[in-house]
């Protein structure tokens, strides 16, 4: 690594002053009793300086007692403002300048008075004594003051992780606030492989790459501050933050203690919600995948078993059958033939999507001629029902494979007459609109409609096996139609037909009329795979 | 049909798979069986009351009423035999169905000469020939008579205890048919021992030991994996005609 990854990467949200000042910063309230004891041996030092200029004139018009008051005055500031050693520091002083100074004999520290001796240490003693009283009643001040300042930053920090979901974005905000709070540059949470899998990626901010949980000393730049994350023992990840900022001090690691432990009991939280969520995940997909393989192997026993009865009576002895009755066989043989080979198609067409192996050939395509051909198709195969097309002013265009498109009306056509054939209203209506820059089909039945809560479902693969009837085909119809129209990036979803019935949309996108190219014909060359396989339900 | 060999019976063939309902139909009308087909269970259950069946053959996967409740409903009025389609995936279902009283079963895809040969066992059963008319096995030297309590092998007697023989009684009443696990153990054991199938696998080897010429293949009790036991012996015949038509 040439760079220290902590450098803020490029175009990277500086970090705001008046962020700052919203947190009373823990590293302020050391800075400030620093400077605080400061003052406190200045006003000791520059205090007894002055008292003394200023008393020397009038020494000897003073008795002893108003002078040693006077510095009393000054212990008493030092101790005040800078704590208990400035405040001895001053007591000191004055005892020694008080002696010297202002003591008959002067300017000697020899004591004239034995009474003057016994002045002179009262003065000393009470001098120590106001200065430690002084002192703890502002270490007290000053300890709530920093209790205060640490439960802020914590609730602050906390802000996020009680007001928020546990995900990654949460995590990036709780980062985000720590990073601002403790003045580092950037960190990152780390996930433990063994809980949270090894995809987990860690969540970083304030630099390009994770920080690195393990610190090669070779590196350049200060190790990072690297902190736990541990529920009842088990360590669930850390966080690891770099910053041009001294080491944090016990305070600060109080803190942010107190707070990843928070953090942690979110974190295990969450793992707990993602493992109970993927065992009903994997749950759900074993189930489907068994009604899948029932669904699949009905679907080929049925007619397998028709043709072996068929066949083993034509080829039994012990009947005799009529001309008719062999025909009626044979062609029962090649119904079920016909069926088998729709469905083997119709399963390869469906893991070819899945596999995502399908591609459409998008081309110009001229939706009024494919809509009038299915229609056309269907309604031969299914009299009785009066199937209509209306396609909308410049709707008559869209960009799809012409192959997979007609495959999608005619399936869902067939439904729709399926549908209708119990219904009151007799007719099913095919029509194109368009809508800014898509092209809405939709195939309009009056028939039951469908429940919105199956919606859905009803484009999963078999889903319809418990409901349809004999009648209806394989339950991969609609699967299929769904792979197909998403290939061509469009959309299909299924809405109420007014009145009653179900109405099914197709959504492409639009070609541009202006456009040269001519409508393609339908192509009547037959392809391998999906492209020859008959629709079905 | 008129003209014909006089009918061999009346069959209800229920199946919601148009083509299988059709062969099976075709099949049995051309071996002189009289035959009423239909897609579901409601409408199979009011041609029961007016076609009398001799005996129904039922598809378990039926749309409406299930192929379960409607061997439920045929039993609660009538013994007509039952003979029950299924596939593979239906195994829990099939067992349930002999539980609730059918008689016996076929997996899809099946030949036609092993669904008549089924039906032929069953439609012979019914018409009384293997019912308890006696009590009296025989065949190759073994001769069992359950209500003598007496088992004979080369002319020598074999002692069996009474689970034996209240085992061979429940299985010898009931020629051909397949008796589950559960129907045994419930009728042998009593309730609550219904799930103990170690318990009747064990007995039914000892039985063997006794009854069967080579216990390691069995002809008489034969099992059919997973669902029970079928007795082939016929009552007071020698030879051995349904072992031969089940086989």
């Amino acid at each position: 690594m040439s760079t220290p990854y902590w450098i803020r990467p490029e175009g990277a949200p500086v970090r705001e002053r008046s962020e700052r000042r919203s947190a009373l910063s823990l590293a302020t309230l050391g800075a400030r009793t620093r400077s605080r004891r400061i003052a406190g041996y200045a006003i000791a030092i520059f205090g007894t300086v002055a008292l003394t200029l200023i008393l020397l004139p009038f020494r000897d018009n003073l008795v002893p007692l108003s002078k040693g008051f006077g510095f009393l005055v000054v212990v008493v500031c030092a101790a005040a403002v800078g704590g208990l050693a400035p405040g001895v520091l001053a007591s000191v002083i004055d005892f020694v300048v008080f002696n010297f100074f202002f003591l008959p004999p002067y300017n000697t520290f020899t004591v004239a008075r034995a009474e003057y001796v016994a002045v002179l240490f009262v003065f000393l003693g009470i001098s120590i004594l106001i200065s430690a009283l002084l002192a703890r009643a502002q270490e007290r001040a000053e300890a709530a003051e920093a209790r205060e300042a640490e439960l802020r930053t914590l609730q602050e920090l906390s802000a996020d992780l009680v007001t928020s979901l546990p995900g990654r974005d949460t995590y990036a905000r709780v980062l985000q606030r720590i990073v601002r709070v403790f003045a580092f540059d950037a960190a990152s949470l780390h996930f433990d492989e063994r809980l949270f899998g090894e995809a987990t990626e860690p969540v970083t901010v304030g630099a390009a790459d994770p920080i690195p949980m393990q610190w090669d000393p070779s590196w350049e730049g200060r190790a990072p501050e690297r902190l736990p994350l541990t529920v009842g023992g088990r360590s669930l990840g850390l966080i690891a933050m770099v910053g041009d900022r001294p080491p944090l001090d016990p305070r600060e690691s109080r803190v942010l203690r107190a707070f990843c432990d928070q953090l942690a009991l979110i974190l295990e939280d969450e793992r707990l919600l993602r493992t109970a969520t993927q065992v009903e995940v994997y749950r759900q997909t074993e189930e489907m995948r068994r009604s899948l393989l029932a669904a699949v192997s009905h679907d080929l026993r049925s007619p397998l078993a028709a043709i072996k009865a068929s066949v083993t009576d034509l080829l039994d002895d012990g009947a005799t059958h009529s001309p008719g009755e062999v025909r009626a066989a044979l062609e029962a043989v090649d119904d079920q033939t016909d069926r088998l080979n729709a469905l083997v198609a119709n399963l390869l067409d469906m893991s070819r999507i899945e596999a995502g192996m399908l591609r459409s050939r998008a081309q110009t395509v001229d939706l009024e001629e494919i809509l009038v051909a299915s229609a056309d198709r269907v309604a031969a195969q299914r009299p009785g029902i009066d199937v209509s097309v209306s396609v909308g002013d410049s709707a008559s265009l869209v960009r799809a494979d012409p192959v997979f498109l007609e495959r999608v009306v005619v399936n869902l056509l067939e439904n729709a007459v399926t549908a209708s054939t119990k219904a009151t209203v007799r007719e099913v209506r095919l029509e194109a609109r368009r809508s800014e820059g898509e092209v809405v089909v939709r195939v309009i039945d009056h028939g039951e409609g469908v429940p919105p809560n199956i919606r859905e479902l009803l484009f999963y693969p078999f889903y319809s096996l418990e409901r349809r009837g004999a009648r209806l085909g394989t339950g991969l119809g609609l699967a299929i139609c769904k792979g197909l129209v998403s290939v061509m990036d469009g959309q299909i979803w299924i809405e109420d037909t007014p009145g009653g019935g179900a109405t099914f949309a197709v959504s492409l996108p639009a070609a541009e009329s202006s456009s040269a190219v001519p409508p393609t014909p339908l192509p009547r060359a037959q392809e391998a795979g999906a492209r020859n396989a008959g629709p079905s339900t | 049909m008129p003209g014909r060999q006089p009918e061999k019976g009346r069959i209800l063939v229920v199946d919601d798979e148009e083509q299988i309902r059709l062969a099976l139909a075709r099949a049995l009308t051309a071996r002189q069986y009289v035959v009423e087909a239909r897609p579901e269970g409601e409408s199979a259950l009011r041609t029961v009351d007016w076609f009398r069946p001799d005996l129904i053959v039922l598809d378990l996967n039926l749309p409406g009423i299930d192929g379960l409740e409607v061997c439920r409903r045929v039993r609660a009025t009538s013994e007509v035999p039952i003979l029950i389609l299924s596939v593979r995936e239906e195994e829990a279902d099939k067992v349930e169905a002999l539980n609730l009283g059918a008689d016996d079963y076929l997996t899809k895809p099946f030949g036609i000469e092993e669904f008549l040969a089924r039906i032929r066992a069953l439609l012979r059963r019914a018409g009384g020939a293997g019912v308890a008319a006696s009590s009296v096995f025989r065949e190759n030297g073994l001769e069992i008579d359950v209500e003598q309590r007496t088992v004979r092998r080369g002319g020598a007697d074999e002692r069996l205890t009474k689970t034996e023989w209240a085992l061979l009684d429940a299985l010898s009443q009931h020629p051909g048919k397949l008796l589950t696990h559960r129907w045994l153990l419930e009728r042998v054991w009593g309730p609550g021992y219904e799930d103990d199938v170690d318990v009747l696998r064990v007995f039914v080897s000892q039985l063997r030991k006794k009854i069967e010429p080579d216990p390691s293949r069995p002809r008489i009790i034969v099992t059919d994996p997973g669902v029970g036991y079928r007795w082939t012996l016929r009552a007071g015949e020698a030879g051995s005609g349904a072992a031969a038509e089940m086989a």
